[in-house]
């Protein structure tokens, strides 16, 4: 054994052999099966033919990245040998899966499976197939490394934007035949609408899009265009912050704009949208609330709990106990019984603080999770049956009501989430800002320090405690009213661990990361249905490549950019203090 | 008068005693130092004084009155503060963040206001702002305000660390070897800084010292500590020539020999920045 580093080919082979075994196990558990009917550029290639062709790209270009050779043929050589290499293991796999009965092993392997795998084409023409296939991908991976950096950039966006519009063509078609059916129904005045609508309509269904995916032409003209756009756009100069500045006025100003932006799309989100995606909405909007009450405790005061559950569990018990008729204790309204719930949940959050106070880190993780354990084994117990409903849960919970109209669709519930999530955010976002926040923050970075800087780490925690339980147990109480009924196998440790890893994904301590965590989490996974059975093997791949590429999150809260990502150099340079300083009187 | 009184200060590890009956006396508006060799508990008892260790046995008194066993958020509040021998900013908040932590004694705003961010609120933090760029220009780490306290150079880490301490406005600062990696010309700085801090800012100042220019340079008082105990006590003159002190630092048998004022017998190694 030599022991100096592998030469180039070793490398390619290496990457490519990877590249293969990604692919397989993305067949063998059913993936590429599952995908297999629905295409991205119709007739020509289907999602499933992504799913085992793209392990093969990204790491033949992985490989070019590595050996990062001098010359360009090498580059392309490299490429076409590390795309051979995952073609020839795609091609063992079809031909074991020709010649030997695998299913026993591998439930999904079945003869639909290889044929996929092989472009419809026997054992023979199919590894062929496969192994020219391989060539031509290492070759446009190759293709795509040598290409000028911001032309490169360009058309790796493009083509992920044309899959993802690929991906999504049932939805558009469905918003936009539920846009013609309203449209029907318009006053005379507001014929143009109409029009443009129709006009939408035949576009989208006629022109751009088949029965299943795209069609050929409109793929590539909607590749050349999204890689041109990205391709200007990229060519805009931004001044990037290399140093972090609080409070800047324009920067608040732009901030403000952003925000109304924003606040109008989500008010409109429903009529546009429809019916069909309400629920989604909902399950979204759950999600963020419980991610906005979380990130305080985890991303801002650097308290890892896994039991975030119980208190969204307790929130949604409280108004469950205190409205339902059919335990009849109370009957209260829900708006009489919000109060009561949140009280109990700040409670909850105190009663969870005091004993872990001095416990850090893993310590902290594991007491919490058993928290949340209890919870909800309490609420499953035969012991307060009477009270909280055992397995049976409890039912005809009141929902919120104003005036005479009670708020029972999705729709009228979304805009309650919204509400809520309007009222959380603004906190959180000021909190973060302020005396309590850095207390936060401090008491993160060094506890040690951060009380002989006169911080009673008690009570700050304690409020770090209290504010996301008061949150959780909020979403709590409109998951309540949402179903009418709760059940405590609603109240698993996935929901905590599903809330933990929307912040991660997001970003930790980022307010808009909460809310792109949950819409790539909880409402992607919704829209494509083919994904909930691989739903968690999705978010543990994510997690993992999130970690290894991206650690800050998706849309990461500067500070953490700059901590995980060395400060650039300009940072470390000091600037006078007449521009640090904006005039303040 | 008098700022801080120790009384037979007893704290122990289990079996070891790392403080003996420690009585001290600290006059106000003097500079006053702790020196001993490795492990003689000089630490230990700055950890006693800011109420990170519980002493087992005797008091500390803070303008008399009795700070024994309090947390060290409130020692803090009652107007101590110090520093660390290895430096431990909160590294991924800006200068000014440190500066406005260690304010956080002296600023009241709570959970509502903050949320709010009602007028009283505003004015608080924007004057705490203002005090806290005032502070740095003092030190010399004006225009710095909004680095990150981790991309600092470390001489400049070492007065922000000084800086956040005095920002809780402390009647007694505690200095844990201030100058501790510093070359000659940062340290003689960091002297002339430490006079200041006492001749305009009228702040008690008691620190630990390895570098013996240091400490015979700038104290009025020095303190020696030897295995937990307090072995002599004096003005720098009568510390040097002062044969228990040089048995302690240089063994039985070399008591005899003259020490030279200027001789520094343990340069502390430069301490690299904790991780």
């Amino acid at each position: 054994m030599q022991t100096k580093a592998p030469s180039s080919w070793q490398q390619a082979i290496q990457w490519g052999l990877i590249g293969g075994g990604v692919a397989v196990l993305l067949a063998l558990i059913g993936m590429v099966d599952a995908f297999s009917k629905r295409f991205i550029v119709a007739n020509a290639f289907t999602m499933g033919q992504v799913l085992f062709l793209a392990p093969l790209l990204i790491l033949s270009y992985s490989a070019i990245g590595r050996i990062a050779a001098k010359s360009p043929i090498i580059s392309v050589l490299a490429g076409m040998l590390s795309g051979l290499m995952g073609g020839a293991v795609l091609g063992v796999l079809v031909i074991i899966g020709n010649t030997l009965n695998i299913r026993p092993m591998f439930r999904n392997a079945s003869p639909d499976l290889f044929k996929e795998l092989a472009f419809n084409q026997g054992a023979t023409g199919g590894v062929l197939s496969l192994l020219l296939v391989g060539l031509v991908i290492g070759a446009i991976a190759a293709g795509v490394f040598l290409l000028p950096k911001r032309l490169r950039s360009a058309v790796i966006q493009a083509a992920i934007w044309v899959l993802l519009v690929g991906l999504i063509r049932d939805l558009i078609i469905t918003i936009v035949a539920q846009w013609v059916e309203k449209a029907n129904a318009f006053p005379a005045w507001a014929q143009w609408a109409k029009a443009i609508i129709l006009l939408l309509s035949g576009l989208f269904n006629k022109t751009i899009f088949a029965a299943s995916g795209i069609k050929p032409v409109s793929a590539i003209i909607l590749f050349i265009f999204l890689g041109a756009l990205q391709f200007w756009r990229s060519g805009i100069p931004r001044q990037a912050p290399p140093r972090l500045a609080l409070n800047k006025p324009e920067q608040q100003r732009r901030r403000l704009l952003t925000l109304a932006g924003a606040a109008i799309l989500f008010i409109l989100l429903p009529p546009i949208l429809g019916i069909f995606f309400a629920e989604i909405l909902d399950n979204v909007g759950l999600y963020i609330l419980m991610g906005l009450g979380l990130n305080i405790v985890v991303g801002f005061a650097g308290l890892l709990d896994l039991g975030y559950v119980a208190f969204y569990a307790i929130g949604a018990y409280t108004m469950a106990v205190l409205t339902s008729p059919e335990l009849g204790f109370f009957n209260l309204t829900y708006w009489q019984a919000l109060p009561f719930a949140l009280i109990a949940s700040v409670m909850a959050g105190v009663i969870l603080g005091l004993p872990v106070l001095k416990m850090r880190g893993d310590y902290l993780a594991i007491v919490t999770l058993g928290f949340g354990e209890i919870v909800r084994l309490l609420a499953l117990s035969d012991w307060l049956r009477p009270w909280l409903g055992g397995t049976q849960g409890i039912q005809q919970i009141a929902q919120p009501h104003i005036g005479a109209k009670v708020l029972a669709s999705q729709q009228d519930l979304y805009y309650l989430f919204l509400v809520g999530i309007a009222i959380v955010a603004f906190f959180a976002w000021r909190l973060k800002d302020s005396r309590i926040g850095r207390a936060w923050m401090a008491l993160r970075e060094d506890e040690d320090v951060a009380t002989a800087m006169g911080i009673n780490n008690v009570a700050t925690k304690l409020l770090a405690f209290a504010s996301g339980a008061l949150f959780s147990g909020l979403a709590g109480t409109i998951f309540a009213a949402k179903l009418t009924s709760v059940y405590p196998h609603s109240m698993n440790f996935l929901v905590s661990i599903n809330v933990l890893s929307l912040i991660i994904i997001g970003g930790m301590g980022s307010i808009p990361g909460v809310f792109v965590g949950a819409l790539v989490l909880i409402g992607a996974p919704d829209l494509l249905r083919e994904f909930a059975e691989y739903r968690y093997l999705a978010y543990g791949a994510l997690l993992v490549v999130m970690m290894l590429t991206r650690p800050e999150g998706l849309w990461p809260e500067e500070r953490r950019r700059l901590e995980l990502h060395e400060a650039e150099p300009e940072a470390i340079e000091p600037v006078p203090e007449t521009e640090a300083v904006p005039a303040r009187q | 008068m008098t700022l801080l009184v120790s009384k037979n200060v007893t704290k122990r590890f289990g079996g070891l005693e790392a403080l003996k009956d420690i009585n001290l006396e600290v006059k106000e508006q003097a500079i006053h130092s702790v020196i001993g060799p490795n492990g003689a508990g000089k630490t230990t008892f700055f950890n006693c004084v800011t109420g990170f260790y519980n002493p087992e046995v005797g008091e500390i008194l803070l303008d008399g009155r009795n700070i024994t066993g309090l947390s060290p958020d409130r020692v803090t509040k009652l107007g101590i503060a110090r520093t660390y021998q290895n430096i431990r900013l909160f590294k991924n908040m800006t200068v000014v963040e440190n500066i406005l932590v260690g304010m956080h004694s002296l600023l009241k705003s709570g959970i509502i206001g903050s949320a709010l961010r009602d007028p009283r609120t505003r004015k608080e933090e924007g004057e705490a702002l203002e005090e806290a760029r005032r502070l740095l220009r003092f030190l010399g780490l004006g225009g710095k305000g909004d680095l990150m306290a981790k991309n600092l150079p470390y001489g400049d880490q070492r007065r922000l660390e000084l800086a956040r301490a005095l920002a809780s406005k402390p009647k007694l600062l505690l200095l844990d070897e201030p100058t501790a990696g510093m070359n000659p010309s940062e340290t003689q700085s960091m002297m002339n800084l430490i006079h200041r801090l006492r001749d305009e800012l009228g702040t008690t100042i008691l620190l630990i010292e390895h570098q013996m220019r240091v400490v015979m340079g700038i104290s009025e008082l020095i303190t020696v500590l030897d295995y937990g105990a307090k072995i002599a006590e004096g003005t720098p003159k009568e510390i040097q020539n002062n044969p228990k002190v040089i048995e302690a630092y240089l063994g039985r048998g070399s008591a005899q020999q003259q020490v030279s004022a200027s001789s520094s017998f343990d340069t502390a190694s430069p301490t690299p920045s904790a991780t």
